[in-house]
């Protein structure tokens, strides 16, 4: 019987299946040599696990928690971005949504928005937009434009939702972003830009992109507030998604 | 990853990687300044390609994969000006009269160190941060045969530096 020494190695790294483990086992019984090379493997494991422990056992640097956390990205021009955000959004709140869900979704708004710039840093998924307001960016805006809702197999940052379009013939779409700050979110189509509507806590587990339209707008109703707020007709099916994103989620006529 | 699991804080848990991400470093980096530096422009790309990570897949072995390229882009970056590099050289020593002149037994780090590269992050990954053979392929966009026969290998050439005795830990 031959055994090579990768197959022992494996063998004292616990990576051989179970009739190739029973094989390795039948012949460290018939031949002590081979019993004393899985020794030397584990032997070689058990040194070079322990040898370098040390660091850590070290305090971690501040500065890298820091980058961990999102926060080395020039934190002066953030506190900037915030407060113009802050500003815009208020702007845009008082004068455009005039209904009651959407003054909580606003509020939320505000507090999360601004969480998630803090957040995401330099590569925030939302980020304050040239008009004012607060716009989808980075895999978000990604997301926005390109996912179907029917489509689950990009496993991404941001899911997007529901499709519909609002009173204006503007293409609106919730989302629901995972990682940081599980959230749920309205974005509707302006321009080239998707602009944030509403953003809310997503309940725990509820932003999980695979049933995102049983628990995503569902479970919250700050969100499924603003959509029955804003809707007009139904939601867009997968053809009209298709169509919808074919023609870049260009305002449709208003009615 | 459950969806519970995605769903917690991911900063939280990359600091709570730090160590490792760290220990990582430091053996692809020989001045442990640098590897800090290292560990901190892979966890700045990380927060970035958050994407980029398959909610199934475990975000320890995704950083090591971002460590190790942030290292490899760090090399080419700074191989002129800087020695950050381990000497590549010295994996080709072994077993030649530097390391029997005076040396009875290397240290566990300093044997590590005498790898070639290959050999050093595979030996690095499976062996002290205990990653499996498949996942220390994916670190290293490697199919598992080869990073088999680079830690087959590396570990060879570890024995004979550390001289460990033979069946006695049996």
């Amino acid at each position: 019987m031959t055994i090579s020494d990768e197959m022992l190695m494996a063998y004292a790294d616990g990576e051989l299946d179970a009739a190739s483990r029973a094989r390795v086992e039948a012949a460290m019984q018939e031949d002590p040599e081979i019993g004393k090379r899985v020794a030397r493997h584990r032997a070689l494991r058990e040194t070079m696990q322990g040898a370098f422990s040390g660091v850590l056992n070290e305090p971690v640097p501040e500065r890298l928690i820091q980058a961990a956390r999102g926060q080395t990205a020039a934190p002066k021009s953030a506190v900037v971005d915030l407060s113009a955000a802050r500003e815009a959004a208020r702007r845009k709140n008082s004068a455009a949504l005039r209904w009651q869900p959407a003054a909580i979704a606003a509020s939320l708004l505000l507090g999360l928005g601004l969480g998630f710039l803090a957040w995401h840093g330099s590569g925030g998924l939302i980020q304050p937009g040239a008009g004012g307001g607060l716009v989808a960016s980075a895999a978000l805006a990604e997301a926005l434009s390109t996912q179907l809702s029917d489509d689950r197999s990009q496993v991404s940052v941001a899911v997007a939702g529901l499709s519909f379009r609002d009173k204006s013939g503007d293409y609106c779409r919730t989302f629901s972003l995972t990682g940081s700050a599980a959230s749920l979110g309205l974005a509707c189509r302006e321009g080239t830009d998707w602009k944030i509507k509403a953003l809310a806590q997503a309940p725990r587990g509820a932003a999980n992109p695979g049933n995102f339209r049983t628990a995503g707008s569902e479970d919250s109703p700050v969100i499924r507030a603003a959509v029955e707020a804003s809707i007009e007709g139904e939601p867009l099916d997968h053809a009209g998604e298709i169509a919808a994103r074919q023609a870049g989620w260009a305002a449709a006529a208003k009615r | 990853m459950s969806t519970n699991d995605s769903a917690e804080n991911i900063h939280e848990q990359i600091v709570t990687l730090l160590p490792r991400l760290r220990r990582f470093a430091r053996n692809l980096v020989r001045n442990p300044h640098d590897a800090d530096d290292v560990v901190q422009i892979a966890v700045e790309r990380a927060l970035l390609r958050l994407d980029q990570w398959r909610s199934d897949a475990r975000l320890d072995s995704w950083l090591f994969k971002i460590v190790r390229n942030a290292w490899i882009d760090e090399v080419r970056a700074r191989a002129r000006r800087a020695k950050i590099l381990m000497p590549e050289e010295a994996g080709e020593q072994v077993g030649e009269a530097t390391m029997e002149r005076e040396i009875d037994r290397w240290s566990a780090e300093s044997a590590l160190t005498r790898l070639p590269e290959d050999q050093r992050v595979a030996v690095s990954l499976v062996l002290v941060e205990g990653l499996s053979y498949k996942d220390a392929a994916e670190v290293l966009d490697v199919p598992v045969g080869t990073l088999t026969s680079r830690l087959a290998r590396g570990r060879e050439a570890l024995q004979e530096m550390l001289r460990l005795p033979e069946g006695e830990a049996s």
